[in-house]
């Protein structure tokens, strides 16, 4: 059963004369229990799609399409509707742990303020997330409470906003690029808490990386994005191991475990797109069709692709 | 602890260096002192001094020692006894005199920084939220001119409106809160727009920042994210131009004093000035230094309470 569905959702932000397709008529639906990854590289717009679920976007961005969750439009909401369900129903696990913490707050009042009410409902909240803090491996949670963000490490960090994102118990986690800016240590200790997350408390989660190891770790089914669409759609398994789409082979090619093959050119402007598929200045398959028509998602094999390629197979 | 003595004993030599410097000045200005102080206080402005009157009054004050002798006395008679010194021509001791005026300072330059401050502070905060909407862009101008108008003539102008014209408000007088509305006004006008302006930037600064949107993401109402997040940061640039603003505010305060006969000391250093009254001069420009520095201690103290990371070593 689908827990949240987005339809067609579109974002351009307006920037001088043009405009900027972030995103363009992305769709697709996430389940309830699993670990939906969106994969892509910088700029993909995979981290705006995050964002305009809670509608955190700066005021200018256009966003258009319908995402529904529990039977209401997210984007057509009422402001003090929506803050009802941001953070308690819907969370999200900000990239970049160190500015997402106030520098002058503590960290305590950083995670006491998402329980709102009386202060017995407080205090049990506080309960919940300190344990929840035990449990993702910070140690002696209740002086962490005391401390400001700067007196923590980056892996403390990180491990602190995914608490503070958890502690509300939401019905669906979006993580944007959590590992982002992480050394690898704090980063294999991000799979764990993820890993964790998922077995552990069955949470239902967008995981938006860039990150191939995490997401094979954790996903359950995997998007690809390229210039703000989506390209491949599928099982993580059969998205990261037998890939089709061009792109999905190129990401993973370029892995450092497998290569590190570049993909060559750059992604396409995103004020005036390529005609045609997105992709295929830079495909090494591209036909005469692909600069031609614009290749609609289709389905293949269990999941779903936007390449004409396919019809070449 | 340290930190405290070396800034004490910064202050301390700020002080001295800006009693020497105005010692020095002021025997640097043209005329006999001991000529002029005659002229204001024995003989009228139009009569000449006899050559007797002037041996008489120069070695009463001991004015025919070298500068350095002069100025080491003072310093010495003001530090060992806190004797700054009498009055050439009050004939009264300094310390009295400015005991006399120096609370009417005080009430002036504090009304109008509470006020700078208030007003500053709230519509910065308010332009900020309302980013290039048509209030912000009013706001915008009238700062403008807030910061281009010179105070005495905002005097003059208000005095025109408010006493002359409308006869809401007293010309000048001291007591009643009346009376300090006009003074207050036009000494605050330019405290007001120069802390406006930069709470303005400051708060659009922060609310950018990333712990601002996930803040959002965590469902807070909107003037929790003001109150708690955004206004504690933002206030950092603020608080430095509230220090800066003191020093103009009582710089400012000479003048407007003066304009509106207020009783404080800034109508006392200018006739001092004019009568060449060195030792009230000397007293006026220490309670104003020392005032001046305590509001920067204030400000400096106030950074590391707004902001933990800040420490003073």
């Amino acid at each position: 059963m689908s827990l949240l569905e987005v339809k067609d959702l579109s974002v351009e932000f307006p920037s001088g004369e043009n405009t900027v397709k972030a995103v363009s008529h992305v769709s697709f639906e996430i389940r309830e229990g699993e670990t939906f990854g969106i994969i892509g590289e910088s700029g993909s717009g995979k981290s705006v799609i995050g964002l305009s679920l809670l509608r955190l976007l700066p005021a200018n961005a256009k966003v258009s399409g319908r995402v529904f969750f529990q039977g209401q439009d997210l984007l057509s909401l009422k402001p003090s509707e929506l803050r009802k369900i941001r953070g308690k129903k819907i969370s999200l696990m900000p990239q970049n742990p160190a500015g997402a913490l106030n520098p002058v707050l503590k960290n305590g009042l950083q995670i006491e303020e998402v329980f709102e009410g009386n202060r017995d409902e407080k205090k049990e909240g506080m309960k919940k997330a300190l344990e929840l803090m035990k449990q993702l491996f910070l140690r002696d949670p209740e002086k962490l409470c005391t401390l400001y963000p700067h007196q923590l490490s980056g892996g403390m960090r990180q491990r602190l906003t995914a608490c503070i994102s958890l502690s509300f118990e939401p019905e669906i986690l979006v993580a944007d690029e959590p590992t982002k800016g992480l050394d690898p240590e704090a980063k294999a200790g991000a799979v764990d808490v993820f890993t964790k997350i998922k077995t552990e408390y069955k949470k239902t989660m967008l995981l938006i990386t860039h990150d191939l190891d995490l997401a094979f770790e954790v996903c359950d089914r995997i998007a690809v994005m390229y210039a703000g669409e989506i390209v491949e759609l599928d099982q993580a398994s059969k998205v990261l191991s037998t890939p089709l789409h061009p792109y999905t082979k190129g990401l993973i090619q370029a892995h450092p475990r497998n290569g590190l093959v570049p993909l060559s050119g750059q992604s396409p402007s995103r004020i005036k797109l390529p005609e045609g598929c997105l992709f295929h200045e830079r495909c090494r398959y591209s036909d005469v069709e692909c600069s031609i028509k614009h290749p609609e998602i289709k389905y293949y094999n269990g999941g779903l692709i936007r390449c004409h390629f396919l019809s070449l197979k | 602890m340290k930190y405290f003595l070396k800034k004490a004993g910064f202050m301390a030599f700020t002080v001295f260096a800006v009693c020497a410097l105005t010692f020095f000045l002021m025997n640097v200005i043209p005329g006999g002192t001991a000529e002029l102080i005659l002229k204001h206080t024995l003989i009228g402005l139009e009569e000449s001094a006899t050559e007797e009157q002037l041996i008489q009054f120069s070695s009463r004050y001991n004015l025919d020692d070298p500068l350095y002798l002069q100025f080491f006395s003072w310093v010495k008679e003001a530090v060992l006894r806190g004797d700054m010194g009498t009055s050439y021509v009050y004939k009264k001791p300094v310390i009295y005199l400015l005991a006399l005026r120096l609370p009417a300072t005080v009430q002036l330059a504090g009304a109008s920084m509470a006020l700078a401050i208030v007003v500053g502070v709230s519509l910065g905060i308010y332009s900020a939220l309302q980013e290039n909407r048509i209030s912000d862009h009013i706001l915008r101008i009238i700062t403008l001119f807030g910061v281009s108008m010179p105070g005495f003539w905002v005097a003059l102008i208000l005095i025109l409106i408010f006493s002359l014209k409308l006869k809401l408000v007293p010309v000048s007088g001291y007591g009643n809160l009346e009376n300090m509305l006009l003074p207050a006004a036009a000494l605050s006008l330019h405290s007001i727009a120069s802390i406006m302006r930069v709470t303005r930037t400051s708060m659009l600064e922060t609310l950018g920042q990333e712990y601002i949107r996930f803040a959002k993401a965590k469902g807070l109402p909107v003037w929790k994210i003001i109150s708690r997040h955004a206004l504690k940061n933002a206030m950092l640039p603020v608080i430095t131009v509230i220090g800066f603003q003191t020093g103009s505010l009582l710089g400012g305060a000479v003048v407007i004093e003066k304009i509106f006969a207020w009783p404080g000391i800034g109508g006392l250093l200018v006739d001092s000035i004019s009568a060449r009254d060195l030792p009230v001069v000397q007293g006026c420009v220490l309670a104003i230094v020392t005032m001046y520095l305590l509001v920067h201690f204030l400000v400096d103290m106030l950074y590391t309470h707004l902001d933990p990371r800040i420490r003073y070593g």
